[in-house]
C-alpha cells in the first residue's frame, strides 16, 4: 500500500479514471468557444490572438462538439477504470493522503462503484446525443439557436456529476464524501429542470431541489454531531471511536441524521416523495441516471456509514445496532414502492416507484449484513462479502435494464411525451425491436430468468437467506434469524410488481397506438445504440454472469 | 461421436425460435404474412427431428439404454457443463423413468400441435413461439440442476403468455396476465424454499441427484434438516407446484387461461405444462421429504379429492364447451393427487400414466374445442345440433375425445383410472365412493355434452345460428390428421400402456424403496 502526499505524476497515474473526467470537463468548457478572439496588451494597440471567443472555428463550432466530447470522456473513463478493475487484486489499494489525513482509496470496491456511475452516464450521455434536440445552424429559430447554445451546459452538469460521483466513490473522509455528495447532487438538480420551458421539469427539478437540500442539511448536521463526538471525520477513526466508545446517544443520533441524507439519495421510503416528480420532470436519460447512478452513490454512502463505521457489537446477539431500524425500512420501502407503482398511469412515475422498490430489496440485503455475527454464521467476513457482492452486482446490472427502460421512454419522449402509459401503445407494431428491448428489461425489473434482473435478485436473496439460515440444522423455520421474512417479503414484493412490469407489455403489444402516434418513431441512432446495450448487457449479465459475479466479490472482499 | 441429444433438444429449438422471430420482426405485417409457410415448415421439421431423436433414443437406436431397468435417481444420456461457475450452478441433463415418457409426450405434441393449427394466422410469430415452448418445457423435464430447472420452469412462462395475449380470445389480457401472475407467485415462493434448503443442507449442492442422495442418508436414520423444517420446505415447494398442476383453490387461472388461449397454446398447455406441476411434485418435494409427505398425506388426499368433486361438478353447470373441457382437467389433475397420497406404488404408477395419457387426450379434446370454434364461431355447447349429420369427421373425433376422456376401456385414460382406484382402494378404503361418484358425474356431463351437440336436432341438421346460414363446414384435412394421430396413440396406449408404463412402475417401485414409503 503506497501512500502519496504530493501531486506528482504518480498521482495522476493512480487517479487516471478521474483526471481523465476532470480534462474533459475543461475541454467541453474551453473547446467550443475557440476562436479567433484577440486580446490587447493594455496601453498599447496591439492585439495577441489569444483563441478564445470572437467568431468560433468552424470545426468547433458545432452543436454536436460538446456531446461527443462527454461521450469519449466517459468511454475512456470507463475503460481505465475497468482495465483496473480486471488487473487488480482485492488485496490492492492505494491511498491519497494530504497533510496525514487521509482523502482518497482507490481499490476494487471504489472502483466498481465508479464503473457503475461511468457507464450510467456514458449510456445516458450516448442517448442524449438524440434526445436533446439540435437544430441547423443556419436556423433563425430562437428556439432551435437556444438549444443548440445548451448543449454544452448539459454535457458539463453530466461530467460534473460524474466527478462528484467518483469522489463519493474514493473518499475517505466524511467531508470529502459530503463535498463529493453535493457536486453530484446539485448537477442532478439542474439535470432535472433542465428543459426549464416544460412545466413539470421545473417543478420536478424545484422539488427534488427542495427535498433534497433538507436532506442534505440533516446530513450535514449529523456530520457535525460525527465531529463533535470523534474529533475527526476520517473513516478510520470514526471506526476506531465507534469500537472504543461504543453506540453512544450522540452518536446514534449523528448516524441516524446522517443516513437521513444518504436514504434520500436512494430514494427509501418515507424520504422518497420527490422521486417520482423529478423521475417524470427530467429528461428520461437524466431519469435514468438519477434511478442507476445516483442511487448506487447513495448505497455506497450507506455501505460506508453502516459497515466500515458501526462495526457490530454492543447489541446482545452481536448484530448491529441498526439493524431493527434498516429492516423496518427495506420492509416499508419495497412494500410502499410497489404499491404505489401499482396505481401510477405514467410509465416514468411507474419506472421511479419500481426504483423505490429496489431500493427497499438493497436495503434488505443491508439489514442482511448487520445480522453478520449472528451466532450461526461462521465467518462474518464471508457472509458480508456475499451480501455486499449480491448488492454490487446488482447496483451494476440495474444500470443496464432499469437505465434501458428509461431509454425506450426517451425515444417516445423525442416525438412528444411519454407520461401516459398510452404513449406506448402499439410500440409493438412500431418498432418490434424497441418493443422486445423494453419487454426485456420490464421481465428482468421483476426478476425472470433468464435476465440479469433474476441473477442478481436471486443473489440478494441467497446472501439473505445464507446469512438467515446460518450453518444450518435449524429445529424450525422459526429459529433462522428475521431476516429470513424480509426475504420472503422480498418475493411476495416480486409476484406483486410482476403485475405493472406486465401491464407495460400488453399495452406494448396489445393496444392500439395513440393519434397522432401511428406512424414511425423518431428515428436517431445513437439512443438505439444505448438502448442496444442496454439488452446486451440485460441478458449478457443473466446467462452468462459469472466473471461480473467474481469481479463483485474480489471489490467485496477489498471492502474489508 | 459423444452427442449430446438432450442439450441439443433444449437448445435448438430456442435459438431456431430467436432466430426466427428476428428474422421477421423488421418485416411490415404484408411482408412477414409472406413468410408464414416457410416459417411453419421450419418449425414441423425441427419438431419432427426432435420427435425422431426422442423415438430412436427410446428404441435404442441413440444410445443404448434399459429403459425398463432405470432406478431411482439413476440417469441415461447424462451430461453436465459448468454455468455459472462462482455459484456452483451447472448444465446438467439426464432422462429417468420419469422424465423420459415428459420428454417424449411433449416432441410428439409438437409437431401434432403444428398440424393441428395449421392456418393459425401470423405464422411467422405464432411457430416459433411454439418452438420456444417445445424446448422451454423440455428443459424443465430433463434439468438435473436446480438453478437449470427454476429458468426453464419460468421461461415457459414467456412464450405461453404471448401466445394468449396474440391469438387469445376477448377477455385475453386479463387471462393472459392472470397464468403469469398466478405462476410466477407460486414459483417465486418456490424459489425462496429451494434457496433456504440450499442453505440449509450440509454441503451445499445445486444437483438434484447429490441433494436427493444427501436427503435420503440423513432421512433414513432422522429426519433431513428436521421435521418442523422439512413441512415448511414442503408446503413451499408444494405451492408451487400445485398452483401450476393446478389444484383446488388455486385453479381459477385455468379455466381463463385455456377459455382465452388459441387451440395450440391451450393443447399444449393442457397436455405438457399442467404435467410440469406434477413432474416437480415428483422430482423435489416427494423425492427429498418424505417425512413431509406422510405427515401430509391426508392433506394431499383431500387437495385431490376437492379438485376432482368440485372440478367435475362445475363441470355440470358449464355451457361453454372449452370451459368445460378446462375444468375437467383440474378434475383430472386432482386424480394424480390422489395417486401420490395414496403412497403405493401402484398409485405413483397411476399418477404418471394419468399424466401420460391426459397429456395425450386432453390436446385432442382441446383440438376438438379449437375446431369448433373455427369452424362454427361459437363455443356454446346448446349453438349447434345434429353435429353427427353436417360434421361426421368433428363429431366422431369429439365423441373420441369425450369417451377417452371419461375413461372408457381401451383407450389410455382408462388404464390409469383403473389403477388408481386399486390403490387407492388400497389405501383409503370405502374413501373411494367419492372418486367413484365422480366418474358418474363426469360421463354426466360429457354424455350431456355430446347428446346436445352431436346428435340431438331430429330430421332435418340445424346448423349453428353463429354461421349466419352459411354452409356448415367439417374439419380440414390438417385438422383431421392431428385427430387421428391423437386418436390413433391413444388406442396405442390403451391397449399397450406397458410400453411407458413399465419404467414408470420401476421408477415408482425403486423411488418409493429407496425413500422408504409406502408397501414397497
Amino acid at each position: 500500500m503506497s501512500t502519496e502526499n504530493d501531486f506528482d505524476m504518480d498521482m495522476i497515474e493512480t487517479l487516471g479514471p478521474e483526471f481523465t473526467v476532470f480534462v474533459g470537463l475543461l475541454l467541453i468548457m474551453i473547446v467550443p468557444n475557440l476562436g479567433n478572439g484577440t486580446f490587447r496588451i493594455p496601453g498599447t494597440p496591439i492585439r495577441l490572438p489569444w483563441f478564445l471567443g470572437g467568431t468560433r472555428f468552424k470545426a468547433v463550432a458545432s452543436p454536436r462538439l460538446p456531446g461527443l466530447l462527454a461521450v469519449l470522456t466517459m468511454a475512456l473513463a470507463l475503460f481505465q477504470v475497468v482495465w483496473y478493475l480486471l488487473d487488480a487484486t482485492p488485496a490492492d489499494g492505494q491511498d491519497i493522503m494530504a497533510g496525514g489525513v487521509f482523502i482518497f482509496k482507490v481499490n476494487m470496491f471504489s472502483r466498481i462503484f465508479e464503473a457503475i456511475f461511468f457507464a450510467a452516464l456514458l449510456l445516458a450521455a450516448i442517448a442524449s446525443l438524440d434526445r436533446l434536440p439540435i437544430g441547423s445552424q443556419k436556423s433563425d429559430d430562437i428556439d432551435v439557436l437556444f438549444n443548440n447554445r445548451r448543449q454544452a451546459d448539459f454535457y458539463i452538469l453530466m461530467l460534473t456529476s460524474a466527478l462528484g460521483m467518483s469522489v463519493v466513490a474514493l473518499a475517505q473522509d466524511m467531508f470529502v464524501l459530503f463535498v463529493g455528495l453535493e457536486l453530484a447532487s446539485f448537477s442532478t438538480y439542474i439535470l432535472v429542470a433542465f428543459h426549464k420551458e416544460s412545466r413539470a421539469g421545473s417543478e420536478g427539478g424545484a422539488k427534488y431541489f427542495i427535498v433534497g437540500s433538507v436532506a442534505s442539511a440533516v446530513g450535514l448536521y449529523g456530520l457535525s454531531m460525527l465531529y463533535l463526538w470523534a474529533g475527526s471525520l476520517q473513516f478510520h477513526e470514526l471506526a476506531a471511536q465507534w469500537e472504543a466508545q461504543g453506540a453512544t446517544s450522540l452518536s446514534m443520533m449523528a448516524l441516524g441524521f446522517v443516513l437521513v441524507g444518504f436514504a434520500f439519495k436512494i430514494s427509501a421510503a418515507p424520504f422518497h416523495f420527490a422521486a417520482p416528480d423529478a423521475y417524470s420532470g427530467a429528461n428520461s436519460p437524466v431519469a435514468g441516471v438519477l434511478a442507476t447512478a445516483s442511487k448506487a452513490m447513495g448505497m455506497l454512502g450507506l455501505m460506508r456509514v453502516l459497515l466500515i463505521i458501526t462495526v457490530p457489537e454492543a447489541t446482545a446477539d452481536g448484530s448491529a445496532i441498526w439493524i431493527g431500524l434498516l429492516g423496518v425500512l427495506a420492509a416499508v420501502t419495497m412494500t410502499w414502492g410497489n404499491i404505489a407503482a401499482l396505481g401510477s398511469e405514467n410509465p416514468k412515475r411507474m419506472l421511479a416507484y419500481s426504483s423505490v422498490a429496489h431500493a427497499g430489496y438493497m436495503l434488505a440485503a443491508l439489514t442482511a449484513i448487520g445480522a453478520w455475527n449472528w451466532g450461526l454464521v461462521d465467518n462474518a467476513g464471508v457472509a458480508m462479502d456475499v451480501v455486499v457482492a449480491a448488492l454490487l452486482f446488482h447496483m451494476f446490472v440495474l444500470v443496464f435494464f432499469k437505465l434501458g427502460a428509461f431509454l425506450v421512454l426517451g425515444v417516445l419522449e423525442m416525438e412528444g411525451g411519454a407520461s401516459r402509459l398510452s404513449s406506448l401503445a402499439g410500440l409493438g407494431k412500431r418498432e418490434p425491436l424497441l418493443a422486445v428491448a423494453m419487454f426485456l428489461f420490464m421481465i428482468s425489473l421483476a426478476g425472470v430468468p433468464p435476465m440479469a434482473g433474476f441473477l442478481s435478485k436471486l443473489l440478494v436473496i441467497m446472501g439473505i437467506v445464507e446469512v438467515a439460515t446460518g450453518t444450518g440444522s435449524l429445529s424450525s423455520i422459526g429459529d433462522a434469524h428475521w431476516v429470513w421474512w424480509l426475504a420472503l417479503l422480498m418475493v411476495i414484493n416480486s409476484a406483486i410488481s410482476m403485475f405493472y412490469y406486465l401491464r407495460i407489455g400488453v399495452v406494448m403489444y396489445f393496444h392500439e397506438p395513440e393519434e397522432g402516434r401511428k406512424g414511425p418513431l423518431a428515428s436517431g441512432a445513437s439512443i438505439r445504440i444505448a438502448i442496444a446495450l442496454c439488452a446486451i448487457g440485460t441478458v449478457a449479465f443473466g446467462l452468462v454472469g459469472g466473471e461480473l459475479i467474481d469481479l463483485c466479490r474480489d471489490a467485496a472482499e477489498s471492502l474489508r | 461421436m459423444n452427442v449430446d441429444y438432450l442439450s441439443m433438444m433444449v437448445i435448438l429449438p430456442i435459438l431456431a425460435s430467436i432466430f426466427l422471430l428476428i428474422l421477421t420482426s423488421r418485416l411490415n405485417p404484408a411482408a412477414r404474412a409472406k413468410f408464414d409457410a416457410p416459417v411453419r415448415m421450419a418449425a414441423f421439421i425441427i419438431s419432427l427431428a426432435m420427435f425422431a431423436v426422442a423415438t430412436l433414443m427410446f428404441l435404442g437406436q441413440i444410445g443404448d439404454v434399459g429403459w425398463n431397468d432405470i432406478a431411482f435417481n439413476t440417469f441415461e444420456f447424462q451430461e453436465s457443463y459448468v454455468w455459472i461457475e462462482q455459484l456452483g450452478i451447472t448444465w446438467t441433463v439426464g432422462v429417468d423413468g420419469l422424465s423420459f415418457p415428459m420428454v417424449w409426450l411433449t416432441t410428439l405434441l409438437m409437431p401434432i400441435t403444428i398440424i393441428a393449427t395449421w392456418n393459425e394466422k401470423a405464422g411467422a410469430t405464432y411457430f416459433p413461439l411454439m418452438l420456444m415452448l417445445g424446448g422451454a418445457l423440455i428443459g424443465v423435464f430433463v434439468a438435473l440442476d436446480m438453478f437449470m430447472f427454476y429458468v426453464f420452469w419460468e421461461l415457459t412462462l414467456i412464450p405461453m403468455f404471448f401466445m394468449i395475449l396474440k391469438w387469445g380470445g376477448k377477455d385475453r389480457k386479463y387471462a393472459a396476465q392472470k397464468f403469469f401472475i398466478y405462476t410466477f407467485t407460486a414459483s417465486v415462493i418456490m424459489l425462496l424454499g429451494l434457496l433456504t434448503m440450499y442453505f440449509l443442507m450440509d454441503t451445499q449442492t445445486f444437483s438434484m441427484q447429490e441433494m436427493v442422495v444427501q436427503a435420503s442418508g440423513a432421512n433414513a436414520s432422522g429426519v433431513w434438516l428436521g421435521l418442523e423444517v422439512q413441512k415448511v420446505l414442503f408446503i413451499m415447494l408444494m405451492l408451487g407446484f400445485l398452483v401450476k398442476l393446478p389444484a383446488a383453490p388455486f385453479h381459477t387461472w385455468l379455466p381463463d387461461a385455456h377459455v382465452q388461449a388459441p387451440t395450440g397454446g391451450s393443447m399444449m398447455l393442457a397436455g405438457v405444462m399442467l404435467k410440469m406441476g406434477a413432474y416437480g411434485m415428483f422430482r423435489l418435494p416427494i423425492s427429498l421429504f418424505p417425512h413431509a409427505l406422510e405427515e401430509f398425506q391426508f392433506i394431499i388426499m383431500m387437495i385431490g379429492l376437492v379438485s376432482l368433486v368440485w372440478g367435475a361438478i362445475v363441470c355440470l353447470g358449464q355451457t361453454n364447451l372449452k370451459k368445460m373441457v378446462a375444468y375437467s382437467s383440474v378434475s383430472h389433475m386432482g386424480v394424480i393427487l390422489l395417486g401420490i397420497a395414496s403412497m403405493q406404488p401402484l398409485g405413483w404408477a397411476a399418477a404418471l400414466f394419468m399424466m401420460f395419457a391426459h397429456g395425450i387426450i386432453s390436446p385432442m379434446l382441446f383440438a376438438v374445442c379449437g375446431a369448433f370454434k373455427h369452424h362454427y364461431h361459437s363455443m356454446e355447447i346448446g349453438a349447434m345440433r345434429g353435429m353427427a349429420k353436417h360434421s361426421p369427421w368433428l363429431a366422431t373425433s369429439m365423441m373420441f375425445g369425450w369417451m377417452a376422456s371419461l375413461g372408457l376401456p381401451l383407450l389410455a385414460g382408462f388404464v390409469a383410472e383403473l389403477m388408481l382406484m386399486v390403490a387407492y382402494w388400497y389405501a383409503y378404503g370405502w374413501w373411494i365412493i367419492f372418486p367413484g361418484l365422480v366418474l358418474a358425474i363426469t360421463a354426466a356431463y360429457y354424455l350431456w355434452s355430446m347428446q346436445r351437440t352431436i346428435f340431438e336436432g331430429g330430421e332435418a341438421t340445424q346448423p349453428p345460428e353463429s354461421l349466419h346460414g352459411e354452409p356448415v363446414p367439417d374439419i380440414d384435412n390438417s385438422e383431421k390428421i392431428a385427430m387421428l394421430l391423437l386418436a390413433a396413440f391413444t388406442i396405442l396406449f390403451g391397449i399397450m400402456p406397458w410400453i411407458f408404463l413399465d419404467m414408470m412402475d420401476m421408477w415408482t417401485r425403486s423411488a418409493m424403496a429407496f425413500l422408504g414409503l409406502g408397501g414397497a
